[in-house]
C-alpha cells in the first residue's frame, strides 16, 4: 500500500517534470495546495456552494467560506479580521463602519435581489394589494397598525434582509426624499409598520423556514426577492406569496464581494471574473432566483418586467446605528425571553463561568456596536429559570432603561454571578416551567415575542421525560405552540433530544461545542 | 515489470531534475520584473486599471524595455496621503491633483497623453423629460445637459414627479445626479468643479474666500444622495446593471461609456444615453514623473503611437482627435457634440478647501 503511493507519488511529480514550467504550476496544486482564499460571508451565500465548486474545479483555487452575521463580520473586518474577501448581501454597513481605514481594496456586484414584501394571495386580494403599482410602505403600515397584516421580517441588527428593510421603510417614511438624517426618523410611523410584524429570526434562510412552519397565522414576509421566489416554487406553501414593491421604492442588495488583503488581489480577480461570466451569471440566477449583475444576461420571465425605484441609503453611520437603537430599543413589538439554565454539578467550574460571561454581556458588559445591538433592550421581559434536579429558582427581570448605568441591567449581573453548580439535570421539568411562565404571558400580551433558550449540558436524569413532554406539548394552546425553543448544545447535552426540542417547538439548535458560549448566545438574540 | 518501472522512473527523474533546475534558474513571470526590462512602480487612479493590465499595453511597454507596475488610488489620495517615494509616476486623473504632485516634488515636466470630458449616464425617458422642463437638449443621437438649469432644480428640492407631465418616471426620489464620494474619488471632483464654475456665477472658484462662499450651494448636491462609493466604476456599474431605478443620472468620464458602446458587448442598452454637461470640464489623465523611468513612462504614453491608439480603445480622447473620431466611426457609435463650453477645474487648494467644507458637513450631518 505504502510502497505505492510512493510510487504513485513519484510518477505524479516525474510527469509535472516532464511537462515542464505551465503543468508544473498546476501540478503542484494537488500535492502543495495553493493558499485557500478564506472569505468571510454571510450565511445566505451558502446556496452558491456548488458555484464555487465548480470554480474551484476550474481554476484549481480553494475557497473557504466563514460564515457570520452581516453586521458582526462588519465589525470583525474593521477590527482587524484575518480574511482575504468579504461577501455579503451588501457592503454597505461594512464600508460606512470603516470610515477611513480601508479596509475594502476593490469590489465587484455579483448579482442583485430587491428586498421586497411576500404577501398571502388571500390577504393581497382582501387587501386590494394585487398589482397594485401605486400600493405604498404607508399603505403598508396603516394596515399593519390595525392588525390586519401580519408579517415577519428578520432582526435588522443581526441580519442583512432585515437591515435593509428597516432603512427602506425608514427613508419612505421621511419627511424628505433625500437621504436620511438622524432627525428624519420618523418613529411613529415606524412603530405603525412593525406593529404587525409577528416573526422574528436571526437570518433570511430560517425566517423562511419559520413562516412556512407558521403561515396560517401570518400574512406575509419580507425577505430578499430570491428567497420568496424560492419559497413559492417550494411546494411547502398553502398559498402563494404575491410579491409586492412599494410605490415608494425598495432597496437592492448586490452581493458585492470585497478584497481585503492586497496579496490576494489575482485570485480575487479570478474569482470575480468566473461569477461575472455570462452562463455563471445565468446558472446563479436559475438556481438562486437571484437578479444577474451584468446586462448582457437578462432577467428571466420570473422577475417583473417594471422600474424598481432605489430609495436613497444613509451616509452617516450614526444616522443607521440610531435607527438600530430605536428599532430595538422603542419601535418593534417587545419581546419575553426566558432562559433555562442548567446548574447541575458538571456545569461547575469553566463552564458556569462561560454561561455567567455570555450572560453578563448580554447585561451590558459587551460594549462593542454588535454586543451593544444583541444585548438586553428596553421594554424586554427576561425571566431566568434555573434548574438542577428540578426547578428551584425563576426570576423575572421587567426593563425599562438599558442605558449604561441602569440599575435593572445591574440587578441581573448580580443575579448571574450568584449562579452556582450542584445536584442533578431535570431538562423537562424546566422546559415545561419555561413553558407556562411564556404561555401565560402571552395570554395577557398576545403581540410580543415569545422565545425559550434552553442551556443544559447534560442528559435528562430526573424529573418527566422526554416523552413526557411532547404528549404535553401536543395538548397545549396553539399560542404557546408558537414559542419556538432554542436549545444551545453544550458538554454532555444529548444532540438528538435538542434536536428534537428544537424541531418540535420550531426552534433551531445553536452548537455552544465547537464556539464560544458568549458567541453563540448573542447569535441566539439575533432569534428573539 | 517493476524493476523496468523502476529504471524508467530513474531515467525520467534524472531528466525532471535538470528540467527542475533549468525551470528554477528561469526567473518567474508573475511578481517580478522579466529579463532584462526595468521595472517601473506607478500610483495610478483605478479608472485607469483595465488599460495598464491589458496585455498589448504591457507589451507595447515591454518593447521599449520597460515592466509598467501599477496601485491604485483615488487622485486625491495620490496628492495629499500615499508615499510617493515607493514609485517612478504618479498617474492621478485631474490637473489639480496633478499640480500639487508637481510642486511637492518639484517635478521638471508633466505628460498629459490623454483626456476625457464629464458626461452624465443617463436614459431616453429621461433626458426627454429632462428636455421638456428646459434643463436638457438634443444634440443629435446625445444629449447636452445646462448645469445652471439643473442646479435650479436641484435648490428647489425638485422631485421626479414635480417635473410636468410626467409619466415615463413619477417617481417620489429627488432630480439628482449620482456621483462618487467627493471625498475620495476625482470625478465627483470634476462634477464639483463644474458645479461651483455655475455657482461662483460662471467664473472658475479662484481661492479659498470664494471656495467657503459656494460650499452652501454645492454641498447639498453630495450630501442629499447618501450614501456613495468611493470610487468611480461603482455607480457605474449600479447604472448598466440597476439601471433607471436606482440612477437615472451618474456623473461619469465619456471614456466609461464610450469604452462600453465601441466594445459592443450588449452591457449598453438601446434606451442609455449620455448627456453631456454644459458646461463641462475635462478629466486630463496626467502623468507626474518623480525620475528617469516615470518620465520614459509618460513619454511613451503621449508620443508612442500604438499606446496612444490603445487609449482610445478604452475611450479616452488624445491629442490625435481624427484617431478618436475614426474608432468611434469603425465601431458605429455616434460622434459626440461639439464641447464648445470646456472650463478650468479650480486649483488644488481652493478645490481642497471645498471638499474639506463638504466633509465637515457630511461628519455635522
Amino acid at each position: 500500500m505504502q510502497h505505492n503511493a510512493v510510487r504513485a507519488r513519484i510518477v505524479a511529480s516525474l510527469l509535472c517534470l516532464l511537462a515542464l514550467t505551465a503543468a508544473c504550476t498546476t501540478s503542484t496544486t494537488s500535492s502543495n495546495p495553493k493558499a485557500t482564499l478564506n472569505v468571510l460571508a454571510g450565511s445566505e451565500l451558502k446556496d452558491l456552494a456548488p458555484v464555487l465548486a465548480d470554480f474551484e474545479k476550474s481554476t484549481g483555487d480553494a475557497v473557504a467560506m466563514h460564515y457570520v452575521g452581516s453586521l458582526q463580520g462588519a465589525e470583525q473586518i474593521v477590527n482587524g479580521d484575518s480574511s482575504d474577501v468579504a461577501w455579503f448581501s451588501s457592503g454597505r454597513y461594512l464600508s460606512l463602519l470603516q470610515g477611513t481605514r480601508q479596509r475594502i481594496l476593490a469590489q465587484q456586484q455579483i448579482m442583485l435581489s430587491p428586498v421586497v414584501l411576500g404577501v398571502k394571495h388571500s390577504t393581497a386580494m382582501r387587501l386590494g394589494w394585487v398589482d397594485n403599482p401605486n400600493l405604498t410602505w404607508r399603505d403598508i403600515a396603516d394596515r399593519s397598525r390595525a392588525r390586519d397584516f401580519r408579517f415577519a421580517m428578520t432582526n435588522p441588527a443581526a441580519s442583512n434582509s432585515g437591515f435593509v428593510a428597516l432603512v427602506g421603510v425608514a427613508q419612505a417614511f421621511s419627511a424628505t426624499p433625500d437621504a436620511l438624517q438622524a432627525g428624519d426618523i420618523n418613529t411613529a410611523a415606524l412603530k405603525d409598520f412593525f406593529a404587525g410584524q409577528a416573526l422574528t429570526a436571526g437570518s433570511s434562510g430560517f425566517l423562511a423556514d419559520s413562516y412556512t412552519r407558521q403561515q396560517d397565522r401570518l400574512d406575509g414576509i419580507i425577505n430578499y426577492e430570491s428567497v420568496l421566489l424560492s419559497m413559492n416554487a417550494s411546494g411547502s406553501l398553502h398559498e402563494p406569496l404575491d410579491l409586492v414593491y412599494p410605490k415608494e421604492g425598495i432597496i437592492t442588495a448586490d452581493y458585492p464581494v470585497m478584497l481585503l488583503r492586497p496579496n490576494r488581489r489575482a485570485v480575487y480577480d479570478r474569482l470575480v471574473a468566473y461569477l461575472r461570466k455570462p452562463d455563471v451569471q445565468r446558472r446563479i440566477m436559475t438556481s438562486t432566483g437571484r437578479r444577474p449583475a451584468i446586462p448582457d444576461v437578462k432577467p428571466d420571465s420570473r422577475f417583473p418586467n417594471r422600474v424598481l425605484i432605489e430609495l436613497a441609503f444613509p451616509s452617516s453611520l450614526d444616522v443607521v446605528n440610531r435607527l438600530l437603537a430605536s428599532y430595538l430599543n422603542q419601535i418593534r413589538p417587545p419581546s419575553h425571553t426566558v432562559f433555562v439554565l442548567d446548574t447541575s454539578g458538571s456545569m461547575s467550574g469553566s463552564r458556569l463561568d462561560s454561561l455567567k460571561r455570555a450572560l453578563l454581556n448580554l447585561a451590558g458588559a459587551d460594549t462593542t456596536i454588535s454586543g451593544r445591538f444583541a444585548g438586553f433592550h428596553n421594554r424586554e421581559s427576561i425571566t431566568m429559570v434555573l434548574f438542577s434536579s428540578s426547578v428551584y429558582n425563576r426570576r423575572s427581570f421587567q426593563l425599562s432603561d438599558t442605558g449604561d448605568n441602569s440599575g435593572e441591567l445591574q440587578d441581573i449581573r448580580s443575579f448571574v454571578n450568584g449562579l452556582q453548580a450542584g445536584g442533578g439535570t431535570a431538562i423537562y421539568d424546566a422546559l415545561e416551567a419555561a413553558y407556562q411562565i411564556a404561555g401565560s404571558a402571552r395570554a395577557r400580551q398576545p403581540d410580543d415575542y415569545y422565545s425559550i433558550v434552553l442551556m443544559t449540558d447534560g442528559e435528562n436524569n430526573q424529573g418527566r421525560s422526554a416523552g413526557t413532554f411532547l404528549s404535553d406539548y401536543r395538548g397545549w394552546p396553539a399560542a404557546w405552540r408558537t414559542i419556538p425553543t432554542f436549545p444551545v448544545l453544550f458538554g454532555e447535552g444529548n444532540p438528538k433530544e435538542l434536536h428534537q426540542i428544537a424541531d418540535t417547538t420550531g426552534g433551531t439548535v445553536f452548537d455552544g461545542l465547537h464556539a464560544d458560549l458568549s458567541a453563540v448566545f448573542k447569535d441566539i438574540r439575533g432569534y428573539q | 515489470m517493476g524493476r523496468i518501472l523502476g529504471l524508467a522512473l530513474a531515467a525520467l527523474l534524472a531528466v525532471g531534475v535538470l528540467a527542475a533546475i533549468g525551470y528554477s534558474l528561469y526567473p518567474r513571470i508573475s511578481g517580478s520584473s522579466p529579463q532584462g526590462l526595468q521595472t517601473v512602480r506607478g500610483v495610478i487612479g483605478s479608472e485607469k486599471q483595465p488599460f495598464f493590465q491589458d496585455p498589448e499595453v504591457v507589451a507595447a511597454f515591454h518593447k521599449h524595455g520597460l515592466d509598467v507596475q501599477v496601485d491604485t488610488a483615488g487622485s486625491r489620495e495620490i496628492a495629499t496621503t500615499v508615499d510617493l517615494s515607493r514609485y517612478d509616476f504618479a498617474f492621478p486623473a485631474g490637473v489639480p491633483a496633478a499640480d500639487k504632485i508637481k510642486r511637492d516634488h518639484k517635478a521638471k515636466a508633466t505628460y498629459a497623453p490623454f483626456y476625457t470630458p464629464m458626461a452624465v449616464g443617463s436614459f431616453q425617458p429621461i433626458a426627454k423629460l429632462l428636455e421638456s422642463a428646459g434643463v436638457a437638449r438634443d444634440a443629435g443621437g446625445w444629449y447636452t445637459i445646462d448645469m445652471k438649469a439643473y442646479l435650479n432644480l436641484v435648490a428647489k428640492n425638485t422631485r421626479w414627479s414635480d417635473l410636468p407631465n410626467n409619466t415615463t418616471y413619477p417617481a417620489a426620489k429627488s432630480v439628482l445626479i449620482t456621483s462618487t464620494d467627493v471625498r475620495t474619488s476625482n470625478s465627483a471632483a470634476m462634477y464639483l468643479s463644474m458645479a461651483s464654475y455655475v455657482a461662483n456665477g460662471n467664473n472658475v472658484v479662484p481661492d479659498d474666500a470664494t471656495a467657503n462662499r459656494v460650499i452652501p450651494q454645492v454641498a447639498p448636491l453630495f450630501l442629499r444622495q447618501g450614501f456613495a462609493a468611493s470610487s468611480s466604476e461603482e455607480p457605474f456599474r449600479d447604472y448598466l446593471s440597476i439601471g433607471v431605478g436606482k440612477t437615472p443620472m451618474v456623473m461619469i468620464y465619456e471614456a466609461q461609456y464610450l469604452a462600453a458602446a465601441t466594445a459592443r458587448d450588449k452591457t449598453l442598452t438601446p434606451d442609455m444615453t449620455l448627456m453631456y454637461p454644459s458646461p463641462t470640464v475635462l478629466s486630463k489623465h496626467t502623468v507626474v514623473p518623480l525620475d528617469g523611468g516615470g518620465d520614459q513612462v509618460g513619454r511613451l504614453l503621449s508620443e508612442d503611437q500604438q499606446l496612444q491608439q490603445l487609449a482610445v480603445k478604452y475611450g479616452f480622447r488624445t491629442s490625435n482627435a481624427g484617431a478618436f473620431t475614426n474608432y468611434l466611426k469603425s465601431r458605429g457609435v455616434p460622434q459626440p457634440p461639439q464641447l464648445v463650453d470646456v472650463i478650468d477645474p479650480p486649483a488644488f487648494e481652493p478645490l481642497e478647501t471645498m471638499i474639506q467644507g463638504i466633509q465637515q458637513l457630511y461628519k455635522g450631518s
